[in-house]
């Protein structure tokens, strides 16, 4: 995104970086005050909706029965796109946003899906098959960018986390052809009240450090992102494992403050998660449905550790 | 298919006359001139307004009028079946034609000469009468952007199934198989500033469907007028303090 | 059914398919002016992936595009159709696409973009035969190609994939041992400043691992620098199998 910015307003983002206290008031290590809202969609079997800022994503997730990907009969599948709406900013009109949606789809791809065996992806593939080899469900995760002031991977991955986390699959009865000639003949249960949850734990949330002269920051805000000389986004699931990673921003790093910026990410994404999981008890099975509205106002004085500050 | 049962009440509970559940929210996305959600029952659009501002491309800039521009876009979680839609697929830009027609028809582009207002209308939730929605979310976020208008646009879709003229239509009476008629007008000046129909009906019967969906749209022009006079009272009450 | 596959890819005696041990990379070969008519150009094979990359520029920028006090790069990156086994893969020009924004991304910290104002460079890449670890060798391959078209650059970029199958950490897979991973790691590296200019990771890895991989790319590189920086030189250099942690074996000749 084209950000304006005159020599001064340069030159008080980095000092304000430099001397911890950045333009909103915030700390280098802060995150924004953060709102999420899940079942948002109804037409989804999950979905959520997160503002952080002044960044407001939406991500949805759609079950689908489908067949096992060839060559892993036992495996369901996974899909990730995202899209930026011109709403966001006049760039995006027509085909302008293209390039950044494919930028933070084939991020989120990397950090959700694993590797090519299928092994450390976020969901468990084998939990999404239903008939090996011959019905499996496909679960399409869709991120859409309504309005964008900076960060958007991590929201983008938030609200993709909270929206697994809420979505729901339908009980699926296999009435015959269950021998492997046969064709899978199935009934899908129309009750709402019977669907099953996925195991969402595994699922990381990404941080991004953003480096802005020497030091680096999280939860950049536009302005501090086109001030950056190099960004690294590090996903980080509950075993504390790294799950993904991306880089932008053209200057090189050395191979010292990436494995530092590592571990910084890690501290965050433990108080990011902790933050998720409060917002996940208002969310109980029992409520499942009705729009649950949570807002992250205490988590602006929760510093890397967790721990409250003034 | 039986889209009124014999209780006279329709698929989603609703009397054959009655609109969809209206809602509507000003100033949802902070960097933009004006922003606005705006649902109909489940259907739900977010639009957008960026301008009036200098013209991008200086061959389209009109030196006598704003130049009005419009881009629909769908969500591709936004249907019941999921599919990822081209944005330049021919739905949409007809449907951005329809929507910069319809806005344009509205603004005082003389006003505004050698500038140019962006509308950018994203649909969240498609459940019929996306066409209205999308209008009744543009006439918001231009009235919260402060561009100025002849009047407010509002519109409204009505139906003819079972042979009885039907209101404000979801997805499955859309797709029953009868006429759509979406209207879209000026509430205060009576004058009709989009009128679109498929399929076919009598003229008797076409006439009944039409005075439905222009009492509709008054209707609707009534809930945004309230809208509006809320949100100004708001930010009197917050210019104020 | 984990067992299997890595009893596949890895021989009892703890060697892969090709003999290679798992911290050896496969026999390079690097050319640089491989095409007359460009300004720069290099051919690099590290075992069967095969990429030839042209340099064109600096030259005009398109008219269309604003005013820029610095240079352009334009990355091109394409396959043959004849790269895969199956003949042009399903969803290639989805891959195309996002190698050439990689490419970009691992090349722009590296070029003096300041050197060529208001004009473009164009990194054209092909890969012509695909045997796992492309973009790796793409990136080599163009920044000697680079070099080679007088581009002023900071520093040699030299890259390197890795695979984790298992517990094993695979250097320079081939394509094989990339559809069996269960995780893998890119790294391009300014080998003289030592500096990271683009890093890719997927998979689960746990914080010691991942850094192990790291570091093993980053070494792997080094190595692979010191062999690119001959080149320009020689203008034709052919290096064998060289190890990280190991003795290097004797260079294999045609």
């Amino acid at each position: 995104m084209v950000v304006g910015l005159s020599a001064a307003e340069k030159v008080y983002i980095a000092g304000g970086i430099a001397a911890d206290i950045r333009g909103d008031g915030r700390g280098r290590h802060q995150f924004r005050e953060f709102n999420i809202d899940t079942s948002v969609i109804p037409q989804a079997n999950g979905s959520a909706r997160i503002c952080l800022g002044g960044t407001d994503v939406i991500a949805s997730v759609k079950a689908e029965l489908s067949v096992p990907p060839p060559g892993r009969p036992n495996h369901g599948k996974l899909e990730i796109s995202v899209e930026c709406s011109p709403t966001a900013a006049p760039e995006f009109e027509g085909r302008g946003g293209e390039e950044l949606s494919m930028d933070l789809s084939r991020a989120l791809q990397r950090s959700f899906l694993g590797g090519t065996s299928g092994a450390g992806a976020a969901i468990d593939l084998a939990a999404l098959s239903i008939v090996e080899g011959k019905l499996c469900w496909a679960l399409y995760i869709d991120g859409l960018v309504l309005s964008s002031d900076g960060n958007l991977l991590d929201a983008l991955s938030i609200a993709m986390k909270a929206a697994l986390s809420n979505c729901g699959l339908p009980k699926v009865e296999i009435i015959g052809g269950t021998s492997p000639e046969e064709e899978p003949d199935y009934e899908l249960s129309g009750n709402p009240e019977e669907f099953t949850r996925l195991e969402t734990s595994l699922v990381p949330v990404i941080v991004t450090l953003t480096k802005v002269g020497k030091h680096y920051i999280v939860d950049a805000t536009a302005e501090e992102e086109s001030q950056m000389t190099a960004a690294v986004s590090v996903a980080v699931n509950k075993k504390g494992s790294v799950c993904g990673l991306t880089k932008r921003g053209g200057t090189g790093l050395d191979t010292s403050v990436l494995l530092d910026m590592i571990s910084v990410a890690k501290r965050h994404s433990a108080v990011l998660r902790r933050a998720l999981a409060f917002a996940g008890l208002f969310s109980s099975p029992n409520v499942e449905k009705r729009p649950v509205s949570f807002c992250l106002l205490l988590f602006r004085r929760l510093d890397a550790n967790g721990c409250r500050t003034k | 298919m039986d889209f009124i049962s014999p209780e006279g009440l329709r698929l989603d509970g609703r009397r054959p006359l009655e609109l969809r559940q209206l809602q509507a929210e000003i100033g949802v996305v902070e960097k933009a001139d004006g922003s606005a959600t705006f649902e109909m029952g489940n259907t739900k659009v977010i639009a957008v307004v960026y301008g009036p501002r200098e013209v991008q491309s200086r061959s389209q800039q009109q030196h006598d009028q704003a130049l009005v521009r419009c881009e629909y876009s769908m969500a591709s979680f936004s249907t019941g079946d999921r599919r990822r839609r081209g944005k330049g697929d021919r739905r949409a830009t007809e449907l951005s034609l329809v929507i910069r027609q319809t806005m344009e028809a509205a603004i005082l582009t003389n006003l505004l000469p050698r500038s140019q207002i962006d509308i950018f209308v994203q649909v969240l939730q498609a459940d019929g009468g996306t066409r209205a929605c999308c209008i009744n979310a543009a006439t918001l976020a231009l009235a919260d952007a402060g561009i100025p208008m002849r009047d407010i646009v509002a519109s409204c879709a009505a139906g003819y199934l079972n042979s009885t003229p039907i209101l404000d239509l979801n997805y499955l009476e859309d797709s029953g198989g009868g006429p759509d008629l979406t209207v879209a007008l000026f509430p205060k000046l009576d004058k009709v500033s989009l009128l679109q129909m498929d399929s076919k009906i009598p003229l008797d019967v076409f006439e009944k469907v039409m005075n439905l969906a222009s009492e509709g749209a008054k209707a609707v022009a009534q809930f945004i007028r309230e809208k509006l006079m809320e949100n100004t009272k708001q930010l009197v009450l917050a210019k104020g303090r | 059914m984990v067992l299997e596959t890595q009893k596949a890819l890895l021989k009892s005696d703890g060697t892969r398919l090709d003999d290679r041990l798992p911290t050896y990379v496969r026999p390079a070969f690097l050319k640089t002016g491989a095409v007359k008519v460009a300004a720069g150009s290099a051919y690099a094979e590290f075992g069967s992936t095969k990429v030839i990359v042209s340099v064109y520029g600096p030259r005009e920028s398109k008219k269309a595009q604003a005013f820029s006090d610095i240079g352009r790069l334009n990355c091109d990156v394409k396959f043959t159709s004849f790269a895969t086994p199956l003949r042009g893969k399903a969803g290639q020009d989805i891959g195309d696409k996002e190698f050439s924004v990689l490419l970009h991304k691992a090349l722009e910290g590296a070029v003096d973009l300041h050197s060529f104002p208001k004009t473009t460079v164009d990194v054209f890449a092909l890969v012509l035969q695909s045997d796992g670890g492309d973009l790796p060798a793409i990136i080599t391959c163009a920044s000697m190609a680079l070099a080679d078209a007088g581009i002023v650059m900071r520093d040699i970029v030299a890259a390197i994939s890795l695979s984790c199958v298992g517990k094993n950490l695979l250097l320079d897979p081939t394509y094989k041992e990339e559809t069996q991973e269960d995780g893998s790691v890119m790294v391009a590296i300014m080998t003289s400043r030592r500096e990271i200019t683009q890093v890719t990771l997927t998979g689960e890895w746990s914080s010691t691992k991942a850094s192990e991989a790291l570091e093993l790319c980053s070494d792997a590189c080094q190595k692979l620098g010191e062999s690119v920086f001959l080149v320009p030189k020689v203008c034709i250099e052919e290096i064998g199998n060289f190890a990280i942690f190991q003795l290097p074996r004797p260079p294999l000749r045609n």
